[in-house]
């Protein structure tokens, strides 16, 4: 295994993925009687044509980088957290809650609304952890059950008992945040907010942390072989309730992040309807759960949205072009353990079992 | 209607609990062999979408469901080989055949047909809806069965096929085994990857069904992402219901009820939400105390370090 | 003679499991294969039963020759299996775990009322009892074995192959099942079994081959051996010369009192077991695998617990500790089977040598990078692990390396009690000596050493006492001077001194 393979190998993966992806853009495409090249022009232009169109491709990759984030670690201690939208949603109410009732000046009631979110979404997250720990309810399943518990709910709470009653909407959302308390703008008149800087600072911690913190060697760990975590004397329980507050708190803060830099309100089924959460999963997945592959995974992600909606605006062939690529891609990378799986066929059948 | 509770409650929680009924079928024969298939929400929106474009394209409903049949069976086949011949991640799957089919239906929607957000036609005829003679003028049964379709009927008969299949003939005790220990099946000689094809590709045909029940049940139209979550709360059912047929039907006849009840409350003005939240909190309490047969949790360890 | 395999051998790459075996088995009879794991007998049986091709020789079933694909060849050849690790379906009735496959019933359905007559049947012939409509996971051991035991009958075998049967079996249930092998043998069906304790063959078996090494040492008749011949021809090698300094032994680092754990239905895998290590001395047990020393290490190290008793480290109560509280408290463990928790086969060389030590070599939360590094290169220096860098992967490591890998990582802990659980098994030569001449070195420096081993000639190399553990209990003691193959090797298999 000389250098020069063990740096490309891995990312022959996912460029194979991306590519092949692309082909199946191409063929639907053609089905919707468009030009492909122009097609794909389109969409780069969509996602990355003009500071604009830059910007708010990166807007739109603040929350699904944060809860990419938080999938990736979660996935990464080997706990399948699926309930990303479920602590999305409970972040961004939360956060919209004490954004709109708390008193004081603009920036700590900002401050405190982004903690809220954070606490939100790891609350909601570990108590999963908690049920999976101590009575063994499946985590997989109760964070996917969970998701639409937390929907419903925040759905519930500004259909009625907080529902912005100014105005003639008849939407089921929040009152509106007042500015003081809005994430500022990075670049005047772009919808980049700080959100996404907070999102690649994040990124960048966790990657410093997994790869160089004790509580991240344990992670890691725990994730590749628990047995062998356990043999070492890693806890199990402590890690994987923190695990599930920090995976969530992403999750919510993801949430937060969204309302207050971009929404500015909660409106019911606003994050739904944008599928942050899936997304941000389906970018951790594709990039195996590494801290840095995920943020841009993300972004390419967001990227495929945006485009899509540039193709939509000025060609004949639909926006969704962008999330056919996006599950082909899916598709693709879950065949990813073929190779490995090949090899270890191989590999059994001159092994043998001795004795 | 004056009051909550009445036989026409029943009735429509009848329709409402067909696609799920059919789907959950699906979704414990793939449970039962060791594929949890989160992909039954994907597989229920292109069988509505396929069987409103081979009503439109046929003229005929029988057709058409043949032609959503077809069109599953595709992507179940896809599903199968992934999970089982390259041993993929089955949730993985599942997650990303749901966003495909989201993303392939409503694609499709502009690109066939040039619409948005839904698809109607006059002139296509949905299903049949019987009112069968005699029995309509009965009391209490006749309101209860009047104007449902044939594969509400055939939902009902399937389950109870299935529970045949299982507990009465050699093949399906063998697909039984082959999900209880594949090890010892292959022992003996069972094939164990021919009865996983089978229930993957046979949770499509249902899924296709229930699709079919959707979109052309009621009204015949395809709206995007019309099966909200449908698929979710049929795989909720498989695992109230513990994947045995009875079980899952019981599973879904709750959760139809809770459905059509929910549709009352929003004409009464009262928040749904809470009755809407009631089939996955059950299911969630439900976890507390029932044991997963080791199958399920077979199925469920995929990938994960919490069990 | 019904069947005959010639000159049968079995090679996995340059390792031979099984070296030119002959083996002969005659209407009727029962005939036993007995010797220490890694001798080649499952390797022999699953060549017999289609799991398995040889590298050469050949199989005659009644002067045909025959040649077995898969197991299916074999059942249908009238060889029928009973796994050491019940193939069986829980859930499911007795009826119909021994009826499948080809389960009775016209057309499509499954007459089941027929399989529990047909059940019914087949007790009566053979004259074992078993509740054909009781399920198999609320049955006994002792009842699932005979399930086991009349599927194969069922299948139509003529010879039944039984894998280590009474490992899960009370004394009374394996006094049972001996008197069903001598009734059905009566009946003209024929058996071979396989295993490693001989009074339990010396009881029924008409003839015994002895496998060491992967090739016959002998084969003799009933009536015609004892347990100390049957010892000898299945372990004897030549006495290693002893090449260590007499200690004399300190401190009790480890003190195990009166350890048991129940185990399900009636069989206790750990029956009140009592050992105690002192510093500077290494302790052996010796013992076929499965005999609960794999348990008794994991409720040392705490990834157990016991149901009863107490174990002590370095004088301190630790029962029903944390794995990390055992091992602050003084303890390090060389685990019995590396892939499984001694590594992380994704992990780097680095990351797999840190574990145990990442608490200590941290500063505000973050690890001492260089520190690990300078710490981890000097272990692959003295040990001569052979890796590409610090940075591959172990999955790349051979077994010998990541072996010497894990015990430098553990040795480095630097406590006064150290667990080695087959410590160099699946290891080349030159890693066997490093290994061992540091445990040498390790016991000299005062360091108490628990080694459990299925290799006799490293217990006897290394250790100051040896126990041997027989069916969760400490069958005897000898110490360095008076341990002999012979000796050990009749505990090992259940006899007495």
């Amino acid at each position: 295994m000389n250098k020069w393979t063990k740096f490309t190998l891995p990312l022959l993966q996912p460029i194979a993925a991306i590519l092949v992806g692309l082909l199946a853009g191409a063929i639907a495409i053609m089905i919707a009687g468009g030009d492909i090249l122009q097609t794909y022009a389109e969409m780069w232009k969509g996602a990355f044509g003009g500071m604009y169109f830059f910007t708010n491709t990166l807007s739109r990759a603040t929350p699904i980088i944060l809860i990419g984030l938080g999938a990736a670690f979660a996935f990464r201690a080997g706990f399948f957290n699926l309930g990303a939208e479920g602590q999305m949603v409970f972040g961004a109410l939360s956060a919209a809650l004490v954004g709109l009732y708390m008193p004081g000046p603009g920036w700590l009631v900002c401050i405190a609304a982004i903690l809220a979110g954070v606490i939100a979404g790891g609350l909601w997250s570990v108590m999963a952890g908690y049920f999976d720990a101590r009575f063994r309810v499946n985590l997989l399943i109760s964070t996917l059950l969970l998701n639409y518990v937390a929907v419903l709910f925040a759905g519930y709470l500004v259909a009625y008992p907080l529902k912005d009653r100014s105005g003639s909407a008849a939407m089921a959302q929040s009152e509106m945040l007042d500015n003081s308390v809005w994430l500022p703008k990075l670049i005047s008149g772009m919808p980049l907010h700080v959100g996404f800087v907070l999102a690649v600072l994040a990124a960048l911690i966790i990657f410093v942390l997994l790869k160089r913190s004790v509580i991240g060697y344990e992670v890691r760990m725990l994730g590749g072989n628990p047995l062998f975590a356990l043999f070492g004397g890693v806890k199990r329980g402590p890690m994987m309730l923190g695990a599930m507050f920090f995976s969530g708190g992403l999750a919510g803060l993801g949430g937060a992040v969204e309302i207050l830099g971009s929404q500015y309100r909660y409106i019911d089924g606003a994050l739904s309807t944008a599928d942050y959460a899936w997304t941000g999963i389906m970018a951790a997945l594709l990039a195996g759960s590494h801290p840095i592959g995920t943020l841009i995974a993300s972004i390419f992600l967001a990227a495929l949205q945006t485009g899509g909606m540039g193709v939509e605006r000025n060609t004949e062939v639909p926006l969704e072009v962008g999330a056919i690529i996006q599950a082909v891609l899916i598709l693709f990378i879950s065949a990813r353990f073929t190779y490995s799986f090949l090899k270890r066929r191989k590999g059994n059948k001159s092994d043998g079992t001795a004795v | 209607m004056e009051q909550l509770f009445d036989l026409a409650l029943i009735n429509s929680a009848l329709r409402v609990l067909t696609p799920i009924l059919l789907a959950a079928l699906g979704g414990a024969l793939c449970s039962r062999v060791g594929l949890f298939n989160v992909g039954l929400e994907g597989f229920m929106l292109l069988g509505a979408f396929a069987a409103v474009v081979g009503n439109h394209f046929f003229g005929n409903v029988f057709y058409a469901i043949l032609f959503a049949i077809a069109i599953v069976s595709i992507f179940s086949f896809i599903f199968a080989y992934l999970s089982i011949n390259l041993q993929a991640n089955v949730i993985v799957v599942g997650i990303a055949m749901n966003a495909l089919a989201a993303g392939l239906t409503t694609f499709s929607l502009r690109a066939i047909f040039d619409v948005k957000g839904a698809f109607y036609d006059n002139t296509m005829v949905g299903l049949p809806k019987w009112n069968i003679p005699i029995i309509e003028d009965i009391p209490v049964i006749g309101p209860i069965l009047a104007g449902l379709t044939p594969l509400v009927y055939l939902s009902f008969l399937i389950a109870g096929l299935m529970w045949y299949y299982f507990y009465r003939t050699k093949n399906g005790f063998r697909f039984l085994a082959a999900g209880e220990n594949p090890l010892a099946a292959k022992s003996v000689g069972i094939r164990v990857r021919r009865y996983q094809y089978g229930a993957v590709l046979a949770s499509g045909v249902l899924c296709a069904l229930a699709g079919a029940q959707l979109s052309l049940g009621q009204v015949t139209m395809f709206t995007e992402g019309m099966t909200a979550g449908r698929g979710f709360i049929a795989l909720v059912a498989t695992m109230l219901g513990q994947s045995g047929p009875l079980g899952v039907t019981a599973a879904s006849l709750l959760f139809g009820f809770m459905d059509a009840l929910s549709i009352r409350f929003q004409g009464l003005a009262l928040p749904t939400h809470f009755t809407q939240m009631l089939p996955y909190v059950v299911t969630i309490l439900a976890m507390f105390f029932f044991k997963d047969k080791s199958f399920q949790q077979d199925a469920l360890k995929q990938g994960s370090s919490s069990r | 003679m019904l069947l005959q395999m010639d000159n049968i051998t079995k090679k996995y790459g340059e390792f031979s499991a099984n070296r030119g075996i002959d083996f002969s088995l005659r209407a009727g009879e029962v005939h036993a294969i007995v010797g220490e794991n890694g001798a080649g007998k499952t390797t022999l049986m699953r060549i017999l039963y289609g799991m398995e091709q040889p590298t050469s020789g050949t199989i005659r079933l009644n002067g045909k020759e025959v040649s077995f694909a898969s197991p299916l060849d074999a059942i249908q050849g009238g060889i029928g299996m009973v796994h050491q690790h019940f193939m069986l379906f829980p859930t499911f009735t007795i009826a119909e775990n021994i009826v499948i496959g080809n389960e009775p019933g016209s057309g499509a359905g499954f007459d089941r009322k027929q399989a529990v007559k047909i059940v019914e049947g087949l007790c009566e012939k053979y004259g074992m009892k078993v509740d054909p409509r009781a399920t198999v996971s609320s049955s006994a051991p002792g009842v699932q074995q005979r399930v086991e035991i009349l599927k194969v009958l069922y299948q139509g075998a003529e010879i039944i192959i039984l894998d280590e049967p009474t490992g899960v079996l009370t004394p009374l249930e394996v006094q049972e099942l001996l008197d069903a092998i001598k009734q059905l043998s009566k009946q003209g069906k024929s058996f071979i079994l396989i295993s490693h304790k001989l009074n339990e063959v010396l009881d029924v078996a008409d003839r015994i081959t002895v496998l060491r090494d992967g090739a016959v040492t002998g084969v003799v008749e009933k009536g015609n051996t004892d347990a100390h011949q049957l010892s000898r021809l299945m372990v004897g090698r030549e006495l290693m010369e002893l090449d260590r300094k007499p200690i004399t032994p300190g401190e009790k680092v480890l003190e195990v009192s009166d350890v048991s754990i129940r185990g399900t239905k009636g069989k206790p895998v750990l029956d009140g077991v009592n050992l105690e290590v002192r510093a500077g001395e290494v302790v052996g047990i010796a013992g076929i695998s499965g005999n609960g020393q794999s348990e008794l290490l994991q409720v040392i190290s705490g990834l157990a617990q016991p149901d009863s008793g107490r174990i002590a480290v370095s004088g301190k109560d630790v029962t029903g500790m944390s794995t990390r509280e055992i091992r602050e408290h003084g303890l390090a463990h060389i685990p019995e089977d590396r892939y499984v928790w001694g590594a992380n086969r994704t992990a780097t060389v680095m990351d797999t040598g840190l574990m145990g030590h990442q608490r200590r070599l941290q500063q505000g939360g973050f690890l001492k990078l260089k520190d690990i590094r300078t710490l981890v290169s000097g272990w692959v220096q003295k040990f001569s692990i052979k890796t590409g860098s610090l940075e591959t992967s172990t999955q790349y490591l051979s077994g010998g390396n990541l072996q010497k890998l894990i015990v430098a990582r553990e040795l480095e802990q630097g406590t006064p009690f150290l667990i080695a659980a087959e410590p160099t098994r699946g290891v080349d030569i030159g890693a066997m000596e490093t290994i061992h001449g540091e445990l040498l070195k390790r016991r000299e420096e005062g360091t108490g050493i628990l080694l459990v081993s299925s290799e006799l000639t490293e217990i006897l190399k290394l250790s100051d006492r040896v126990l041997v553990m027989y069916e969760g209990r400490i069958a005897g003691e000898l110490s360095a001077k008076d341990a002999t193959e012979e000796k050990l090797g009749l505990l090992m298999a259940g006899g007495t001194l």
